[in-house]
């Protein structure tokens, strides 16, 4: 894929470049996944087209569907100082491997007393919009944020996801790498070559002093085009992208809110026991006195992802609903 | 004894020293355990000591084992050093866990002990990864797994021998067939009338073998580690085996047939290799010092668990991350 | 200084344990090893040896329930 006479990116693009450069700077990396290898056309959307060609079938392999084995291969090698990067073809998949992520690769390095570390990337891709259905566009990050071991980054574009991919790569902890389907072919900013963008640190995409947003993942670009909109009413938002969901950055959502004093959480995952409902608690209990109202959350309605297209639709919290609760916000 | 291989004297009384070392270790916890010194869930390994007894003696602190639950004996043979792993399992900071573990994840990468997982099946993933680094890397290092013969029938099993026989991993997949997934019997939970006969359809050697007899141990895990370590790919040994203490030390064992505990004690491996090692020249003064020296070793372990200090509090905001959570 | 006989965790779930039964008197004199007591869970009935060699002091009863960890006699 040739970038060089144009600024622009994808994410699959993005990603496929994090992914070489980092088995070009380390020969630990080694990449295991369903199809990932161009025999088999670089992964289902091509995240990982040309990377067996260039770094060789033994570092790039191609996995029977097999996630427990997936997830557990990586597991084994990164105890010995691999940095394997595990592809979970969609989130919905990454129950089959439950046991090797949620008991295993989160708490070796605890439960070995810190003598051994499990520094795995595991890819996953879910969203919905495609019509694909409950079991192929779930969101599921709430429940790893709430797996002490493991850390869970959601980029927002091709240039966050190039960075944030580096990044995990080169942590030492297991990291869980949300990549949004549907947005995968939107072309954004292309990142600069190298730049890592540090886990665990969230950023301000814009200020203002009215009320905050915080988001992350594809949602994100409707939140940026939302406050856009609203500041031509004389409506100041800063938008926040987290980045990373966990460990979350509760230092940068503290100042701002207790800048702001009034808080909208909007995530793609359903609303009920979602990050959005940390992320509220957390506001509440160290901001209480000085909030001016409740924390809002926009999130999905408690059902499977639909398949039928209006159902879909209104499944995604869409951006008159992200609109909606910054008035009341605001209110 | 059913073999009278030529394999070399010291080899054999290093299998009978691991044997010995694992039963009057096994002993030991038990009383420990019942005089209220330690508190713990314990999974005996009293029965099962010739396994990773024979096939220890083929492996280097370079080469890598993952055992679940029940694995103080592939632990204490692969060379898990006996004063941490009795501190370890009593909580203490000075445990090769820092306490945090607890007798089902003891660690001891130094002696290949790279993980003890307390989910049934779950050595076999991982394994593999440790085989696959090695493969990547061109070393000659093998992964052995242990597990049960309840751990055939888990998905991560299939899945694991499916993807070393693909990738030809350098793993000995052993599994310690002491006829009891829990409390229930091999052959109603079992499709397979052997668990060995499941290699056919990974197309790897699979191979059963009495496990209480140390030679039969010994070559079938020897021919399984040079296949291995020849880029040959993985093995499967069922090893047959029993357990002397039932499922977890204290239970009631009343799902067994009446005597079947009996018959397999009467059988007990660790005498029986003693007396075939004196029937076959070795002096009985060597085995005793050995045996004192045993002794030695695990009263040195208790009085240094009993002794060593409880972790503090802040452990809990340690390895979570590599970098200390803040409090 | 005496040995304190606790009773035991002996099993996955166990949490108390009735004393079934004593094995010897109160005051008698014990040699460790000896079957001193005997403690029923829900799962099973275990004889339990003595800790240390000694005069044995009883403090639990028969019949009761302890909780792990409980003194149930002293050894001096």
């Amino acid at each position: 894929m040739n970038q060089a006479r144009s600024n622009k990116v994808n994410t699959i693009q993005a990603v496929n470049m994090a992914l070489d450069e980092a088995m070009a700077l380390d020969p630990n990396v080694i990449l295991l996944g369903e199809d990932i290898a161009d025999e088999q056309e670089g992964g289902i959307v091509g995240v990982t087209k040309g990377l067996s060609a260039k770094h060789g079938k033994a570092r790039v392999r191609s996995t029977p569907i097999s996630e427990q084995a997936i997830v557990g291969a990586a597991i084994g090698a990164a105890m010995v100082g691999m940095r394997p990067v595990a592809e979970i073809m969609l989130m919905n998949f990454t129950t089959v491997a439950m046991d090797m992520i949620v008991n295993h690769a989160a708490k070796l390095r605890f439960m070995s007393g810190g003598q051994t570390q499990v520094p795995i990337t595991i890819r996953t891709m879910t969203g919905a919009g495609f019509g694909t259905g409950g079991q192929h566009a779930d969101y599921l990050e709430a429940w790893f944020a709430h797996t002490a071991g493991i850390k869970v980054v959601a980029p927002s574009s091709p240039a966050e996801a190039y960075g944030l991919m580096l990044s995990c790569i080169f942590d030492d902890d297991p990291c869980l790498f949300i990549e949004n389907m549907p947005s995968y072919w939107n072309p954004g900013e292309a990142p600069v070559p190298g730049q890592r963008i540090p886990l665990g640190k969230a950023r301000i995409v814009r200020e203002g002093a009215d009320v905050t947003l915080i988001a992350y993942s594809r949602i994100l670009q409707d939140c940026a085009q939302v406050a856009e909109r609203l500041a031509k009413e004389g409506i100041a938002v800063e938008l926040v992208d987290l980045r990373t969901i966990a460990p979350l950055d509760e230092a940068t959502l503290l100042q701002s809110v207790g800048k702001t004093r009034r808080a909208v959480v909007v995530h793609e995952a359903v609303r009920p026991f979602g990050v959005g409902a940390e992320i509220a608690a957390m506001l509440h209990e160290r901001l209480f006195g000085r909030l001016k109202a409740p924390v809002q959350r926009v999130g999905a309605p408690h059902c499977p992802v639909p398949f039928s297209k209006p159902l879909e639709q209104a499944f995604l919290p869409q951006p008159s609903v992200i609109e909606a609760a910054i008035r009341q916000a605001l209110a | 004894m059913t073999h009278r291989t030529e394999v070399d004297r010291r080899v054999l009384v290093d299998i009978y020293r691991r044997m010995a070392l694992i039963q009057r270790s096994d002993e030991r916890f038990r009383a420990v355990i019942k005089a209220g010194k330690i508190v713990a869930p314990y999974y005996s390994p009293r029965g099962q000591e010739c396994i990773p007894a024979a096939v220890s003696v083929n492996l280097s602190d370079e080469d890598y084992v993952c055992t679940i639950y029940r694995g103080i004996h592939d632990m204490l043979a692969k060379g898990v050093p006996s004063k941490l792993l009795w501190a370890e399992i009593a909580g203490k900071a000075t445990g090769t866990c820092k306490g945090k573990g607890g007798p089902m994840h003891i660690t001891h990468p130094a002696s290949g002990v790279m993980v003890t997982t307390g989910i049934v099946g779950s050595s076999m993933p991982i394994a593999n990864g440790l085989a696959l680094a090695a493969q990547i890397r061109g070393e000659k290092r093998v992964a052995v797994a242990y597990f049960g013969d309840g751990a055939s029938n888990i998905g991560a099993f299939h899945e694991s021998l499916n993807m070393a026989a693909v990738w030809k991993l350098p793993v000995v997949f052993v599994c310690q067939n002491n006829g009891y997934g829990e409390h229930t019997r091999y052959d109603i939970a079992t499709s397979a009338r052997r668990v060995s006969d499941r290699a056919a359809a990974y197309q790897m050697p699979g191979v059963t073998v009495d496990g209480n007899d140390p030679l039969a141990v010994y070559e079938a895990a020897r021919a399984a580690i040079i296949r291995a370590r020849d880029g040959d790919g993985p093995t499967l040994i069922e090893a047959m085996t029993f357990r002397f203490q039932g499922h977890v030390f204290g239970d009631a064992d009343a799902y067994m047939a009446p005597g079947e505990k009996e018959a397999a004690m009467a059988r007990d491996p660790v005498p029986r290799l003693r007396a075939w090692l004196v029937e076959g020249g070795v002096a009985d003064s060597e085995l005793a010092a050995l045996e004192a020296a045993i002794e030695r070793e695990i009263d040195e372990a208790v009085a240094f668990a009993l002794d060593s200090p409880l972790p503090d509090v802040a452990e809990l905001r340690r390895d979570v991350f590599a970098e200390e959570l803040v409090a | 200084m005496a040995t304190q006989v606790l009773l035991p965790k002996i099993g996955f779930s166990m949490n108390e344990a009735v004393l079934a039964e004593w094995m010897v008197a109160d005051g008698a004199s014990v040699t460790e090893g000896q079957a001193l007591y005997a403690i029923e869970s829900d799962k099973s009935t275990q004889e339990i040896e003595s800790p240390a060699s000694g005069t044995v002091k009883i403090i639990a009863q028969v019949g009761e329930v302890y909780p792990v960890g409980a003194v149930l006699a002293e050894i001096a």
